[in-house]
């Protein structure tokens, strides 16, 4: 199991993760892509553009059903993976690593503190849930 | 992230359970509520599912499904009154793909019926709509019986009954079916002690039993399963475009089935498969399914199933569908350039984003790897025949749908 140590989770099953000064990955969980099954399709964000705290970045498919993504705080997207274009199914096999759906910038980094570290959200996926 | 599909699991506690319904939380079943069943949708994964059954094997669990059966030496004329096929006239041992009409011509359920013999007739039909059916048929009995214009003699020795509960139903389905089935399953010898209380008597019917490696196509015997000395009735019939049978045993028997099947699996590459791969798997055979293709508000000839209209005999629903002179309706089929997956409902537009009809059914074809879907065109000025391309507003995008001649799979011979 790779170490969520630096993983910041919103409600609505978003990821945010530091990978150097103010760079974050965005992505979906491990939950998330369990509960939608096979993903056949994204619709990425804009990079370039900025987004408020719960505005919809995105929308996924699976063969199954519809979700949206949503900015888990304040942010601006500098790339999208675009691998996920034609391999959406990169978001089941790996959520938190080549699955990442974005790379961004947050406009205030204390706004983590809004989030869940990793022990918080599986306890919170645990209580929602089953 | 938010799932903008209904909360499949809100009615989930007034939920029926199969018999099953512990085997498919242990094998981590995604669950949901399919017509007030709590079923799997997928154990692992609707495409792998869906893939595993075109290229080797399945095992379904189908014990929603209804069946109702109807008994007496009246049986075959009553049933050839209630349903658009001819049902009387068929073989022993053989199945008949039939409508059920209201008297407007719209569809009340489409289903199989089972003949064991001239006075034993078995109904398979959707979990949905099993209730609604037995009630419909049930009425017509007693309106029937009750008719001063009807001879009095007719429909008098005649029995219905929803066995539902008590009988189990799986499904195994692939082209390496036979590799698990055969070695599996053995025939009940001739001189086999019809009398006894065993499975193949529960519905207390003559019944004929056929070698079941020889049955055809929508033929059906009764077997009996080696070791677990289960019986079963077991038809050469399937709803995924394969190779496949369909076993009804008794609900007590089904777990230990299950597990005599799956302890088994190796023989045909099993594996366990859900409701999601049973859709995509009808779809891409381009299989009706109640609910998306048919309604009550929908006619055979909409839904392009006049040839299950039987011209030999008087139905319940002709009369009304003789004086329907234009299709109100027609059913398309139809592929995406996109990668959006068309859902039900949602509006087909002509090239001038003009809306001319609804989706009927939208998914996604693991064996083609594209959305694709059928519709409904009502728009009287459209000539079906003629369309070629159209746009489907998903959720605000106009995607681009070209019009594709069903199935989109056929079974490899």
């Amino acid at each position: 199991m790779m170490d969520k140590k630096n993983f910041y989770f919103a409600k609505s099953h978003e990821w945010l993760s530091n990978y150097s000064n103010n760079d974050y990955r965005l992505g979906i969980s491990d939950f998330a892509q369990s509960e939608l099954g096979d993903i056949v399709y994204i619709q990425l964000p804009q990079a370039g553009k900025q987004y408020k705290k719960d505005e919809k970045i995105g929308e996924i498919e699976s063969v199954k059903s519809v979700s949206e993504i949503y900015a888990p705080v304040d942010l601006t997207i500098k790339n999208i993976n675009s691998n996920l274009n034609e391999t959406p199914e990169l978001i089941n096999n790996d959520p938190y690593g080549e699955g990442f759906i974005a790379k961004v910038e947050l406009h205030n980094p204390t706004d983590l503190s809004l989030l869940m570290d990793n022990n918080s959200y599986e306890s919170f996926v645990k209580s929602n849930h089953e | 992230m938010n799932n903008k599909n209904v909360n499949i699991n809100e009615n989930e506690n007034k939920n029926k359970k199969t018999p099953l319904y512990d085997k498919h939380l242990a094998l981590g079943a995604k669950i949901v509520s399919f017509a007030g069943f709590s079923m799997p949708l997928y154990y692992k994964s609707i495409i792998d599912e869906h893939l595993n059954v075109r290229n080797h094997s399945g095992l379904f669990d189908i014990s929603h499904m209804g069946e109702i059966i109807v008994k007496g030496k009246d049986a075959g004329l009553f049933l050839d009154f209630v349903l658009t096929a001819d049902v009387s006239s068929i073989f022993p041992n053989t199945i008949a793909y039939s409508l059920i009409l209201n008297e407007n011509g719209g569809v009340i359920d489409d289903l199989t019926v089972y003949k064991f013999s001239n006075e034993s007739y078995m109904i398979v039909a959707n979990a949905a709509n099993t209730k609604k059916d037995f009630a419909w048929i049930h009425t017509q009995m007693i309106n029937l019986q009750k008719s001063k214009l009807q001879d009095q003699s007719k429909f008098q020795d005649l029995t219905v009954e929803n066995y539902s509960d008590k009988i189990g139903l799986l499904s195994v389905q692939g082209p390496k079916s036979r590799n698990i089935i055969y070695p599996l399953a053995e025939d009940i010898s001739d001189n086999y002690d019809k009398s006894k209380n065993n499975f193949c008597n529960i519905f207390n019917f003559q019944y004929n039993i056929k070698p079941f490696k020889e049955l055809s196509h929508f033929e059906f015997s009764c077997i009996k399963f080696k070791e677990i000395n289960i019986e079963a009735v077991i038809s050469r019939s399937g709803y995924t475009g394969e190779f496949g049978f369909e076993i009804f045993v008794s609900a007590d028997d089904i777990n230990k089935l299950w597990d005599y099947i799956l302890d088994n699996k190796e023989l045909s590459n099993l594996t366990p498969i859900g409701l999601g791969a049973r859709d995509t798997l009808r779809f891409e055979a381009a299989l009706p399914l109640y609910g998306h293709e048919l309604d009550e508000t929908i006619n055979p000839y909409d839904a392009g199933l006049e040839k299950y209209l039987s011209k030999n005999k008087d139905f319940i629903g002709k009369e009304a569908l003789e004086k329907i002179k234009n299709k109100e309706k027609k059913l398309i089929f139809f592929k995406l350039a996109g990668k959006q997956i068309p859902r039900h409902m949602q509006k087909i537009l002509d090239e001038n984003l003009k809306p001319i009809g609804c989706v009927a059914s939208g998914t996604y074809s693991p064996l083609n790897k594209m959305p694709i879907g059928s519709a409904y065109i009502s728009d009287s000025n459209v000539i079906p025949s003629s369309l070629k391309n159209f746009y489907i507003d998903i959720r605000g995008n106009f995607e681009k749908a070209e019009v594709v001649n069903p199935p989109f799979h056929k079974m490899k011979k």
